[in-house]
């Protein structure tokens, strides 16, 4: 395979809930592995369910997804979705929500997929986790329970927690839009780290100087369908379409 | 004027004892014996079979609806004639009450399978857990937290009603207690001492359930 194949290669994928509700209307999107891919939208314009998509947490209706040249996901002739457990294994998602597991402390949070999953040894696994905790400066939080976490710290870990497994695509879903303002950054930081290591990833956000200062792409989203992709200062500060324009002034106050 | 003579109670202590012995022992037996009926139950009515749902629903509202004593009789009368065998009281009685027991518990089981979010398990899939895993190590441990306060409820809600028993000729405490205080004439002295002893166990019981409750609420809000 040469360096400049795809990625992530979505090709014509179509999505709705129960037939009725068309999310997704044909998209056709391809990612390089370099690339730290931003999507932006309206609310309701599909891209939670692109990213729940892409993690294999839902069934389409058609199209298909490579993964670096392989098949990914796909819809078989009678509909139904075939997902490659192997390639989903490789990816990686923290949601809007926390969803850490609130029976177990931060550490066991973080060894739990690799020691069930991969059959780690507990020690080994531990010990990565605490070489990631204090990457993230959360060693002193290893033996807290999520309840007892700031909404940063929670997000940090369910970070840490899917980096555990070497994912080679990260997906974020607002991340930090559940946050108090003043913990935004905290999580921002973590994940312009991660950019830095180029870890490709996939992110929906709403905020601007985010969006701005970790993307190498942006996407705009809606109606379930990609109306503008490009790179950050084109979309984001002359956008091609006047629909993306109309968003990005009405969304991030910003005046072109 | 009457007066009341609490040491007679003293000379039956050993009897009492015995009486006491024999309800604990039935009720932790139906304890366990009626949490896995009732996980199994709840798992039933949840489940993607309709036939299941609906005789685990119909089986867990008919006990929940009726009164444990007329179960108790339709035990220990009905049971041995439609299975053609003869049943020891405690038989009955385990029986009776684990059915019990699987119904109520089937009910706390069911809210707690429930609260498990779908993010929960959204979260499962994206790091890759397989359904046991989940299973196991996610949505049990999560749902018997969430179950364990309206459990230990249960529990001694079993606990005093399993007094009942008596009624049917088991010689658990109540029963021992009923035939002292007819063999001594001293139903007051000899009932309010039974209670006490029913109250010594429950009353930690029951405020044990609120510091469960208070604790696992407080670790599982997130
Ligand atoms: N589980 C579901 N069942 C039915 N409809 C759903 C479900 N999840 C999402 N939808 C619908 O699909 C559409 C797209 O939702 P999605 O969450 O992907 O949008 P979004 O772009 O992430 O929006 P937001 O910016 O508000 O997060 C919406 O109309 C939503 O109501
Ligand atoms: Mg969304």
């Amino acid at each position: 395979m040469s360096d400049t194949a795809a990625l992530v290669k979505i090709e014509g994928l179509h999505k709705s809930y129960g037939g009725v509700i068309k999310v997704l209307q044909g998209l056709d999107i391809e990612m390089k592995a370099g690339d730290r891919v931003v999507v932006i939208g309206p609310s309701g314009g599909g891209k939670s369910t692109l990213l729940r998509v892409l993690m294999g947490l839902e069934q389409i209706d058609s199209g298909s997804i490579l993964f670096s040249g392989k098949p990914y996901i796909s819809a078989n002739g009678s509909g139904k979705t075939v997902i490659d457990a192997k390639v989903r294994r490789s990816i990686g998602m923290v949601f809007q929500h926390y969803t850490l597991f609130p029976h177990l402390d931060v550490i066991g949070n973080l060894i739990l997929a690799p020691t069930k999953v991969r059959g780690e040894s507990k020690a080994v696994a531990r010990e990565r986790a605490m070489a990631l905790l204090t990457r993230f400066g959360l060693a002193a939080k290893a033996n807290a329970y999520p309840a007892q976490l700031s909404g940063g710290q929670k997000q940090r870990v369910a970070i840490a927690r899917a980096l555990m497994l070497d994912p080679k695509l990260m997906l974020f879903d607002e991340v930090t839009s559940a946050l108090d303002p003043e913990l935004v950054a905290e999580v921002e930081q973590v994940i312009l780290q991660l950019a830095q290591q180029q870890m490709p990833m996939v992110i929906v956000t709403h905020d601007m100087w985010f969006a701005k200062n970790i993307a190498s792409r942006v996407i705009f989203c809606a109606g379930g369908v990609v109306v503008e992709d490009g790179p950050p200062e084109q979309v984001l500060g002359d956008p091609k379409e006047e629909r993306t324009r109309e968003f990005i002034e009405r969304v991030f106050h910003i005046k072109h | 004027m009457m007066s009341f003579n609490f040491a007679i109670v003293l000379k039956f202590q050993e009897a009492l004892l015995l009486g006491l012995w024999t309800t604990l022992k039935l009720t932790l037996i139906c304890i366990v014996l009626g949490c896995v009926l009732g996980f199994l139950l709840a798992l039933a009515r949840a489940s993607k079979s309709a036939i299941l749902r609906g005789v685990s629903g119909v089986y867990v509202e008919f006990f929940r609806g009726t009164p444990v004593l007329v179960q108790l009789f339709w035990i220990f009368f009905c049971l041995p004639l439609i299975l053609g065998v003869e049943l020891s009281n405690m038989a009955s009685g385990i029986i009776a009450l684990t059915l019990y027991m699987g119904a109520i518990s089937s009910e706390t089981f069911r809210a707690s399978l429930k609260s498990v979010g779908r993010e929960q398990l959204d979260a499962c899939v994206a790091l890759g857990l397989s359904p046991w895993v989940r299973t196991t190590s996610v949505v049990l441990p999560q749902a018997v937290l969430r179950a364990a306060p309206t459990l230990l409820s249960n529990c001694v809600s079993l606990f005093k009603e399993s007094a009942l028993v008596s009624a049917v000729g088991m010689a658990d405490l109540m029963f021992v207690g009923q035939n002292i205080s007819n063999n001594t004439a001293r139903p007051v002295e000899v009932l309010t001492v039974v209670a006490l002893i029913y109250f010594v166990i429950a009353f930690p019981l029951t405020r044990a359930v609120t510091v469960v409750e208070q604790r696992i609420l407080k670790r599982l809000a997130v």
